[in-house]
């Protein structure tokens, strides 16, 4: 089995020097630093939350999504076409995204999360996940002044998100993960989500994993046939997802979300290891990725460490009832 | 009740002095009786505004609130603060959390309304944050579901309103910004509601904002308040579309100014806005204010926008041959 995290990660901490990250930014704004002196500040901070990750007893850990503002504008703000507008509300948080607004053709005009790649890896000797935000989910989170309909916007992005992946691809990512919550909210939408990920994964080589929260996959027909290695599931939001596990390819990877990323309450270490052995019965130990049920960036950073803590020790719980 | 009566959404920005005061008092810098002189001096001054300009039905202004639902948690038993958590882009707050069974240590809000109903003849709303969203912009790590965590929380709002309706108060405003978060919840909302409001006299209010009222729309006109106050400025009251497509049946609070803009609407424009409400509203059943709390404007931009609200009416009463 594998630990690992979703995504986000709290960008600020307690004590001296927890809040660097937001005084750089905020000197950045008022013109008091440059952008190259808040590039090193962010790295900093990457390179702790990577430290932290590891400490936990992570077995894969991301670069924590520092620089992202959020899912949508980090990535958008990169590509052409595009401009960040006003706040709106993500899906049910009490978090609050800057809305891309699409004012012409949308295209990847280079690499945009490549250098992230390269300077978390070069921080650890664990494997990094890179993390892309999915074509459709950033299509539906945005508008569009230019293009016809939600699906014309979705099928370019799928285009410039599949030269993205091109891109971490050539740079021997061991994993990329995709994305899409916003499938669990929106099954209307679950035909051209396939069109969408068919035109986003083709010719795709890179190991790659889908992942959604806030919600269960019932009902989008076919889901694990998509062509990813694997899927990320919410289990909290969703736990109708268990029901779905007795269909789920013996070839496939699932990213097991059963923290709750949304709340401080702590999961018990028997909740954990007893919910991974239920788990075992349908999908092997070595396809089980062990997550949270979505990012952390929700959580103060005290309480995200704990729930990696956690999924360790319900880990090394397990591995004692097994043996 | 007359036609058109004019009153606020409940937050008025703290004079400057104020705003230093509370940094200091926060940083143990002042004692908490200076700081207390000081919010009561702020709320004289808004009391007196509000009459200059001529104001219907008053709001204390909230000068001795910070957040509308960590005011409340810092002052209950069970509730706590958490670290830092992100809101968006740089912007972070601390979360309430609920730790154990929710009491009321003593009256909240009480004090300050009183303070503000002797300092005038005219009525002086009474000002309260609803049981679902205090829930909603809370972790929990006590209740075993967000249901008991609500009604839990309403007892405790009904006491405050049947505080504020024994010393007098003729108005009670119980906000739900977060109703239309989650369309699946509304009738928990509306159950908790009920707790707050049974058996009052005085007039009840909510006001919701940031809404998808489309997917709540006919459905929380059952909420069991007496007038709903809604945000209709800033969404060019296309609000007006969805309650063509049901009779409202209930009285309606119209904001006319939009609260996250700089600029001061003119007395024309906000009466064009009334009389598009007029269409479907008959005056008896209509109050007028600004769309939502202006605590985020200037001192000098809030009472601009209260008079911007208050020519307006006054040009409609004209026409009506009300004024």
């Amino acid at each position: 089995m594998n630990l690992t995290a979703v995504g986000n990660y709290p960008k600020i901490g307690k004590g001296p020097g927890g809040q660097k990250l937001r005084r750089s930014i905020a000197r950045s704004d008022r013109g008091e630093i440059t952008p190259e002196e808040l590039a090193l500040v962010e790295e900093e901070v990457t390179r702790e939350v990577i430290e932290e990750q590891e400490a936990a007893g992570l077995d894969m850990v991301t670069d924590g999504m520092i620089r992202w503002d959020d899912g949508q504008t980090y990535i958008a703000r990169q590509l052409e076409g595009f401009e960040a507008t006003g706040l709106l509300r993500y899906f049910d948080t009490n978090t609050y995204y800057r809305q891309p607004v699409a004012r012409g053709p949308v295209g990847w005009s280079g690499p945009i999360t490549v250098e992230d790649y390269r300077f978390a890896a070069s921080c650890t000797s664990l494997p990094v996940k890179a993390i892309i935000t999915g074509p459709y989910t950033l299509a539906k989170l945005s508008r569009s002044e230019y293009h016809r309909d939600l699906a014309h916007l979705a099928m370019e992005l799928a285009d410039a998100m599949r030269r993205e992946a091109l891109a971490l691809e050539g740079e021997g990512v061991p994993l990329l993960q995709v994305d899409e919550p916003a499938i669990v909210r929106n099954k209307e939408d679950w035909g051209l989500f396939q069109q969408v990920m068919e035109r986003f994964t083709r010719d795709l080589e890179v190991k790659r994993m889908l992942y959604t929260w806030f919600g269960d996959v019932s009902g989008l027909e076919g889901f694990f046939n998509l062509d990813f290695d694997g899927f990320g599931l919410d289990f909290v939001m969703g736990p109708t997802n268990f029901d779905l596990l007795d269909g789920f390819p013996t070839e496939k990877t699932l990213g097991l979300g059963i923290l709750d990323a949304r709340n401080v309450r702590m999961e018990t270490v028997d909740q954990v290891s007893d919910t991974v052995i239920d788990v075992s019965n349908r999908v092997s130990l070595d396809r089980i990725h062990l997550t949270p049920s979505c990012g952390l960036d929700y959580l103060p950073r005290e309480t995200a460490i704990a729930k990696l803590r956690r999924l360790a020790e319900g880990a090394a719980a397990l591995k004692e009832t097994v043996s | 009740m007359g036609p058109l009566l004019t009153t606020s959404v409940g937050s008025f920005p703290k004079p400057p002095y104020l705003r230093k005061a509370r940094g200091r008092a926060a940083r143990g810098e002042m004692d908490r009786q200076e700081l207390r002189e000081l919010e009561l001096q702020a709320t004289r001054e808004w009391i007196e505004a509000q009459e200059q300009i001529g104001i219907d039905i008053l709001v204390d202004g909230e000068m001795d609130r910070g957040d509308m639902v960590t005011f409340f948690a810092e002052n209950l038993d069970g509730m706590g603060i958490s670290g830092l958590v992100r809101s968006y882009g740089n912007r972070y707050y601390r979360k309430p959390i609920a730790t154990g069974p929710i009491r009321r240590k003593r009256p909240v809000t009480l004090d300050t309304w009183k303070y503000a109903q002797s300092l005038t003849d005219k009525p002086v709303k009474g000002m309260l944050t609803g049981p679902y969203t205090i829930c909603d912009w809370s972790f929990d790590e006590y209740f075993p579901n967000r249901e008991a965590f609500i009604m839990n929380v309403a007892e405790f709002v009904r006491e405050e309103a049947r505080d504020l309706e024994a010393a007098g108060a003729k108005y009670i405003q119980i906000d739900e910004p977060a109703l239309s978060t989650r369309p699946e919840e509304l009738e928990v909302a509306i159950r908790a509601m009920g707790v707050v409001t049974e058996g009052l006299s005085a007039t009840t209010i909510t006001h919701i904002c940031y809404g998808d009222f489309a997917k709540i729309y006919p459905r929380m006109l059952d909420m069991p308040v007496d007038i709903f106050d809604l945000e209709m400025a800033n969404a060019g009251y296309q609000l007006l579309d969805v309650f063509a497509t049901h009779p409202f049946r209930k009285m309606l609070s119209a904001g006319v100014v939009d609260v996250h803009n700089h600029r001061i609407e003119g007395p024309d424009e906000v009466a064009d806005g009334i009389r598009r409400v007029l269409k479907q509203f008959p005056a008896e059943k209509l109050q007028v204010d600004p769309d939502c709390g202006l605590k985020t404007r200037t001192v000098e931009e809030a009472k601009d926008k209260l008079i911007a609200v208050k020519k307006g009416v006054d040009l409609v009463k004209e026409e009506l041959g009300v004024a």
